[in-house]
């Protein structure tokens, strides 16, 4: 059974993923970043990553959820080693920059809608990733703090925290009470 | 009174223990009002995540199809470095005859000139007559170790080998310094010619040249030629 899977996970089958579910990774991975750049990278190092790591696919999980979970943690990486080189390099406004301000990200900012956008930006960097990993990709608390390298009760918190800007911020928009 | 964080983990089904769950599982069943306050906090949450999603930029799609086509094109099969190539099977073995020609000196030389020899035995500690003895049954072991090890070096994984080949090296070390000991100075030399080649293989390096393979094979036909000048050849490995 084991050797059918090996088998099953050859090169046309990451080419047929790749084609089939790589707006997904992009998309999850562009949440994460918030930079088109960083997100493009994250992906391309989850699929070499993939490859090179598939004799350990036991195809627990679609070969497509396995890249993409890999594609998410690489998205958490290259924004950490992002912040660390910008705080490295002493630039208050790298670190605290959002999206880098190049044209594909500009066309991601509006393509996201603005008042959500806002919503979204209202968080901080470790909330939203925190809020998306949890709400939208449904990874455990536990995993995500391993990801992240936080304490699950820093974790926790910054859930919270998240959870309780994005409502207070959707009643403004939605006017409501 | 339940709040909107401990709705919100029993949602998730994460982060509570079993009491909590089983206390607000119960709440939300009792409660239309906090099983609507519920309701109400995704479907906001759900709102704040439903970002629309942008295609991928075609350039971006080629450049990851272009690194997936190398990456499976150069990484298809498992890349599996030779372990030894011939050279360094040559050098090995050049190194290996090395030794054992040398200790053939040792062994062939007359009786009266080996117990003369006062070298501490590397391996068993003898003292007086039996130096000369222990010293030469101690060549003996580590030249038929360093063989048998050296045959096995190609079914060695990198670790394996590297440590087996250091192992190698400092026994020869330690035997070079008995030959000085001994008044053995060309077999010193010798021992330790071949170290810096054993070196490399045990870095894995590939650049054992030929000329420092020339240079045993030199060495090699002198001791040859010394052995067949003053006696038979030995049958000790």
């Amino acid at each position: 059974m084991l050797t059918l899977l090996k088998s099953w996970v050859r090169p046309d089958a990451f080419h047929t993923v790749l084609s089939e579910r790589s707006v997904r990774w992009y998309n999850a991975c562009l949440r994460i970043t918030r930079d088109a750049d960083l997100a493009a990278d994250a992906v391309q190092e989850a699929l070499l990553k993939a490859w090179d790591h598939r004799d350990e696919f036991r195809g627990e999980a679609a070969l497509d959820t396995w890249i993409h979970r890999i594609a998410l943690n690489a998205a958490i990486d290259l924004t950490r080693r992002r912040k660390r080189r910008a705080e490295e390099e002493l630039d208050p406004e790298s670190v605290e920059a959002g999206p880098a301000s190049s044209a594909e990200s500009e066309y991601v900012g509006q393509a996201f809608g603005k008042d959500l956008t806002t919503a979204m930006q209202r968080l901080t960097a470790k909330e939203r990733q925190i809020f998306l990993l949890k709400h939208v990709e449904g990874w455990r608390l536990d995993e995500i703090a391993e990801s992240m390298q936080s304490p699950i009760g820093s974790v926790k918190n910054a859930l919270f925290r998240a959870v309780h800007k994005l409502r207070v911020d959707l009643q403004v928009w939605r006017g409501e009470s | 009174m339940i709040t909107d964080d401990e709705l919100l983990l029993y949602y998730y089904r994460d982060g509570l223990d079993a009491a909590e769950r089983v206390r607000i599982g119960a709440a939300l069943s009792e409660q239309p009002e906090l099983a609507r306050r519920l309701h109400a906090l995704v479907a906001r949450l759900d709102a704040a995540a439903a970002q629309p999603e942008v295609p991928v930029p075609e350039h971006t799609m080629q450049r990851w199809r272009h690194a997936l086509e190398q990456a499976t094109e150069s990484r298809a099969a498992p890349v599996r470095r030779p372990r030894f190539t011939q050279l360094r099977w040559q050098a090995a073995a050049a190194a290996v005859l090395v030794v054992a020609l040398a200790v053939a000196l040792q062994v062939m030389r007359p009786e009266s000139s080996k117990t003369a020899i006062n070298v501490p035995p590397p391996i068993k500690q003898a003292a007086g007559g039996e130096d000369a003895s222990a010293y030469e049954n101690g060549l003996k072991v580590h030249l038929a170790s360093t063989e048998r090890q050296l045959a096995g070096l190609g079914d060695a994984s990198p670790e394996d080998r590297a440590r087996l080949i250091e192992t190698i090296i400092g026994q020869n070390r330690m035997y070079a310094l008995a030959a000085e000991r001994a008044r053995e100075p060309q077999l010193a030399r010798v021992l330790r010619a071949f170290n810096p080649i054993l070196e490399d293989l045990a870095d894995g390096r590939s650049d054992a040249s030929a000329a420092d393979i020339a240079q045993l094979s030199f060495e090699l036909r002198v001791m040859q030629a010394r052995l067949s000048a003053g006696a038979t050849p030995p049958n000790m490995l």
